[in-house]
């Protein structure tokens, strides 16, 4: 993070502004993709990222404006079908849950590499820009771009702060949520919402085929630190915030490397390192302490009755 | 939902909880065949029936988590909707993700915090109501621990106290014994007496016949519809019993594929 | 049209290349969709991108054997990856899956771009796959020019068909359920091992033809669309097949029309077939279902109205005016239920056997319910008009044997005794 530092102090300008927005970026989507990984919404985010695709050149289609907040908005659009396409398939027809997602997921990018494709064979202006869609490709950015993008990820975490309680309670039992008289539903839709938004946000950053990266990687190694919700908030939105700024500085030194791989990279370093080093939960962690863990248990479990801890999974 | 502190006016004459003709079908395929009771006074009310019967499904009815196929179910002669804030749900164990990064405490506050309005997060009373509800079901030494550490048992009492972080008049539990040793069933048992001696409805689905005969007032048996209800002497029969559990009345099953399929049976 | 005639031996041999990868991918993709693994698929797909990566930087043929082994040992890293995530980790397992095929993704994207020329793949292909240019790069057999990619495409066809017809009865029986058949026997493990080998080689030749992503909807969408068409596994294979042929030819034949990217239109040809598919699928298809229950809700309207003729007769009415439900009346006298006589509707003899079986089926429930279910008398009314519909004959005759000798309902009506 020292040598990060450095680096970015001989930067220009224009991108020290592009790597603030896209930190936020990063740091929104950390934040926001927590509640989805609780949820198990994960791979929902997935279909929708590889759908923003399809908007995103229709927006270009349509408006001719090569405006990012106008590719964006379409994006976000087709993002949204794709989730309302995903739930009527789960709903209306026996096609299993997972074989819903790869097909939502891979036919809408499909149709987003024809419209593309089709586009860039006819020259319309703009449509070989929005190949830096695809893998991500913040050099390209302008520090107004950054500032949208920044701006979005803002409003995105304090929907976040100021509805903590309500997404919590439907996060963890959303039938005691329900019954309890709150619109769990309509909570759940707008979770999904939020997180539609931030893969669409995400996009200039890591591109379609990897902004879930941004969204799952955060909160897994989050989950690695802490027990607890907000601190577990707090580290994925730092994680996101330091992938997504490493992403933008080595790609803005080596400019052929599209950013996406390197956001993604180095989250997963984090990942690894979390899920050997992470105290209680950390593999090595776990096999030093093992005997004297075991003593300590039996001490505070009720009498008779031990509970498996750690991560030890039911299989 | 939005909080108020008030008691609603409606105690009058009407029963605290009442079934009336309740149908409910998963998909089209009745599950739950005209259940019709009504429940007069606060009481220790069981519901008891074999796997399958639809006794969570009569639970869920009535909170509106899933569908009526037809009847109505009604809270002192209102609809749920104006009465919500009096009632608090304890769904099943397996129904919640224990790696979820909460604490007991955490959990307890959501049903303190789940009668205050929008974006309210509660305060000094909300965190005081879960500690004594903590207290009072004996978990307060564990206020600080991650849910998923814990036995069944402190699980089940992890979700009585935010049900009792409620304040509520009517506690509706779906199997709240289930994979609980038999020392915390006795625990759980004597603080749902206890709501009883206060005045308050508690209703609960269980599977033990014998510790339901030794615990509830009375008793309503299921097996997709309503075999016998009322006081717990004159229901646990053993013709009601055998009504209840000798082996599914095949008719029900046919006649439900068959309303499925939208067709008629053969 | 014209533009068909056109088609010249290059456009022939990228068909075929992409007719037969589509084939290896259904033929796969099938027990993957059955087996609840269709994203694992996904996370193969995007791994073996790496793989193939590092075995041409350690000096692979682009399209030879090595590259096979190198894309297939990656795709058991991801298998691994994943589970690790999952129990050593305890990572949630759709996070799993989607953390392990972005990191190698990645990783292959940047081994591709740091890797530059000594690896021939640029990352916007990696993405879509390079068809168009398959007819170029040929090897020379016999004489023959055969493009490589579809050489080495036909020989996993090959590898595939033969893995999966041998291992036919144990694939369908794991895919069913997997522990029954561990605990028949069945070598679960190297069953599910052979799937993931033989996907990660549908993968690799698809990767060619449209890249990594799009060869997703080849693994799950003609699986996906056949199963709620027929219901045995093995019609389902041969389905998925002809569902991905079909796509492959429809898809490219239709990119080259529109000039686009044949990948692309080729993943939207099989989205279109699975939409047909949900829509005509016999059983639970969305037009089946509605027909079904706009036939449904007719019969219940005119069985309603044949019972209200019986019973204006019993209290006493012998006619009946043709008021409401002109058309309900209409079909009424067309099917000989009820006929005019003097400017009002009365039942027909056949009418009135009919009417009479809904009347019985009707008191018939009543009584029942009045005896297995604590329901008020006047609560009994409502479900029986709504389970009248419902009842067969085998299902009255075991009701009213149960009953014994009821003659009269709840209400004190006699129950219509069956008639033949």
């Amino acid at each position: 993070m020292i040598h990060l530092a450095f680096v970015m102090a001989f930067l220009p300008y224009n991108t020290l502004v592009v790597a603030s927005g896209v930190a936020a970026v990063g740091c929104a989507a950390g934040v926001i993709g927590t509640f989805g990984v609780l949820r198990k919404r994960a791979l929902v985010g997935d279909a929708a990222a590889h759908a923003t695709l399809v908007g995103v050149a229709l927006a270009l289609l349509v408006t001719g404006q090569r405006n990012l907040a106008v590719l964006l908005v379409g994006g976000l659009v087709s993002a949204m079908v794709a989730i309302v396409l995903l739930v009527l398939i789960r709903k209306f027809t026996r096609t299993r849950d997972d074989a819903a997602t790869a097909i939502v997921l891979s036919v809408s990018f499909g149709l987003g590499i024809t419209l593309i494709s089709g586009m860039v064979s006819r020259g319309i202006p703009g449509s070989g820009g929005l190949e830096r869609f695809l893998l991500g490709h913040t050099a390209s950015l302008t520090a107004n771009d950054a500032l949208l993008l920044g701006t979005v990820s803002v409003v995105g975490v304090l929907c976040i702060v100021v509805g903590l309680k309500e997404a919590t309670m439907v996060a963890f039992d959303p039938d005691f949520a329900a019954a309890s008289g709150w619109p769990a539903a309509t909570l759940d839709l707008v979770l999904i919402a939020l997180i539609a938004v931030m893969v669409v946000v995400g996009l200039p950053a890591a591109g379609a085929v990897l902004v879930t990266a941004l969204v799952v990687i955060p909160p897994a190694v989050a989950r690695q630190w802490t027990e607890r919700l907000i601190p577990m908030l707090v580290i994925a939105g730092l994680v996101g915030f330091l992938s997504a700024l490493s992403g933008v500085v080595i790609s803005s030194l080596a400019v052929q490397v599209p950013t996406g791989p390197v956001v993604v990279l180095v989250a997963t370093a984090f990942l690894v390192l979390s899920i050997f080093g992470a105290p209680c939960r950390g593999i090595l962690w776990r096999t030093r302490a093992v005997s004297s863990l075991s003593s300590e248990f039996l001490t505070k479990t009720e009498v008779g009755v031990a509970t498996p801890t750690g991560t030890e999974r039911r299989p | 939902m939005t909080g108020n502190n008030s008691a609603p006016e409606v105690h009058a004459d009407n029963p605290m909880l009442e079934w009336h003709d309740l149908t409910v079908a998963y998909g089209r395929r009745p599950v739950l065949w005209n259940v019709d009771f009504e429940i007069q006074d606060p009481c220790l009310f069981g519901i008891i029936g074999p796997n399958g019967a639809g006794k969570s499904t009569l639970l869920k009815a009535s909170l509106d988590l899933v569908q009526r196929a037809g009847g109505t179910v009604r809270f002192w002669g209102q609809r749920l909707a104006e009465v919500r804030s009096k009632i608090a749900y304890v769904p099943q164990r397996e129904t919640v993700d224990w790696d979820f990064p909460v604490s007991v405490m955490d959990v307890v506050r959501m049903g303190a915090t789940s009668r205050l309005g929008w974006f309210r997060r509660g305060g000094k009373r909300e965190r005081e109501l879960a500690l004594a509800s903590l207290d009072h079901v004996g978990l307060a030494d564990f206020a600080k621990r991650q849910i998923g550490k814990l036995s069944g048992g402190q699980q089940q009492r992890v979700f009585l106290a935010r049900a009792l972080a409620r304040e509520a008049e009517i506690y509706l539990l779906d199997e709240p014994m289930a994979g609980v040793d038999a020392g915390s069933q006795e625990q759980i048992f004597s603080i749902l007496a206890e709501l009883r001696d206060q005045g308050k409805l508690v209703v609960a689905v269980h599977h033990d016949i014998r510790t339901a005969a030794q615990w509830f007032d009375a008793i309503a048996l299921v097996d997709m519809r309503l075999v016998a209800a009322g006081p717990t002497a004159e229901v646990l029969t053993p013709e009601n019993l055998t009504m209840t559990y000798s082996g599914r009345l095949g008719i029900l099953d046919e006649i439900g594929e068959a309303v499925e399929r939208r067709g008629r049976t053969s | 049209m014209s533009w068909l005639d056109s088609i010249g031996p290059l456009h022939g041999w990228a068909i075929a290349t992409a007719v037969v990868v589509s084939a290896c991918c259904a033929i796969v993709g099938t027990p993957l969709v059955v087996r609840r693994m269709s994203l694992l698929g996904d996370a193969i797909s995007h791994a073996v991108l790496p793989g193939l990566v590092v075995a041409v930087l350690l000096g692979a043929q682009p399209g030879g054997i090595g590259v096979l082994v190198g894309a297939t040992a990656a795709a058991m890293v991801t298998v691994w990856f994943t589970r690790f995530l999952y129990r050593q980790a305890g990572l949630w397992e759709d996070a799993s899956v989607g953390v392990s095929f972005t990191t190698l993704f990645a990783a292959g994207v940047l081994l591709v771009t740091i890797s530059g020329s000594r690896v021939d793949l640029d990352p916007g292909c990696v993405l879509y796959g390079i068809l168009e240019l398959v007819p170029f790069d040929t090897v020379d057999l016999y004489g023959w020019d055969i493009p490589r990619a579809f050489l080495s495409a036909s020989f996993v066809l090959l590898l595939v068909s033969c893995g999966m017809w041998c291992t036919w009865r144990w694939q369908l029986f794991t895919a069913f359920d997997c522990d029954a058949a561990k605990a028949a026997g069945v070598p679960t493990v190297a069953v599910t091992v052979g799937l993931l080998v033989g996907v990660s080689l549908a993968t690799v030749a698809g990767f060619v033809a449209v890249g990594a992503i799009l060869v997703v909807a080849m693994l799950v969408v003609p699986a996906a669309a056949a199963e709620r068409l027929v219901h045995r596994l093995h019609h389902a294979v041969w389905l998925a097949v002809m569902i991905a042929v079909v796509g492959a030819i429809g898809g490219y034949l239709l990119a080259w029309r529109f000039g686009t990217s044949a990948a692309g239109m080729m993943a939207v040809v099989l989205g279109v077939e699975y939409v047909i598919a949900i829509l005509v699928a016999p059983d639970d298809g969305v037009v089946a279902r509605l027909v079904s229950k706009l036939v449904y809700l007719w019969r219940v309207q005119c069985e309603d109205r044949l019972a209200s003729f019986w019973r204006a007769e019993e209290s006493g009415y012998a006619r009946h005016e043709s008021t409401v439900g002109g058309l309900v009346d209409r079909w009424l006298r067309v099917n000989g239920q009820v006929q005019k006589q003097e400017n009002a509707l009365v039942l027909t003899p056949q009418g009135r056997v009919n009417a009479e079986v809904i009347v019985r089926s009707h008191r018939l429930w009543e009584t029942w319910l009045g005896r297995h279910v604590d329901l008020p008398v006047d609560h009994l009314h409502p479900p029986a008009e709504w389970i009248e519909h419902h009842l067969g004959e085998q299902v009255r005759k075991r009701i009213e044997n149960e009953l014994g000798n009821e003659d009269v309902d709840p209400h004190g009506s006699v129950i219509p005794r069956e008639k033949r």
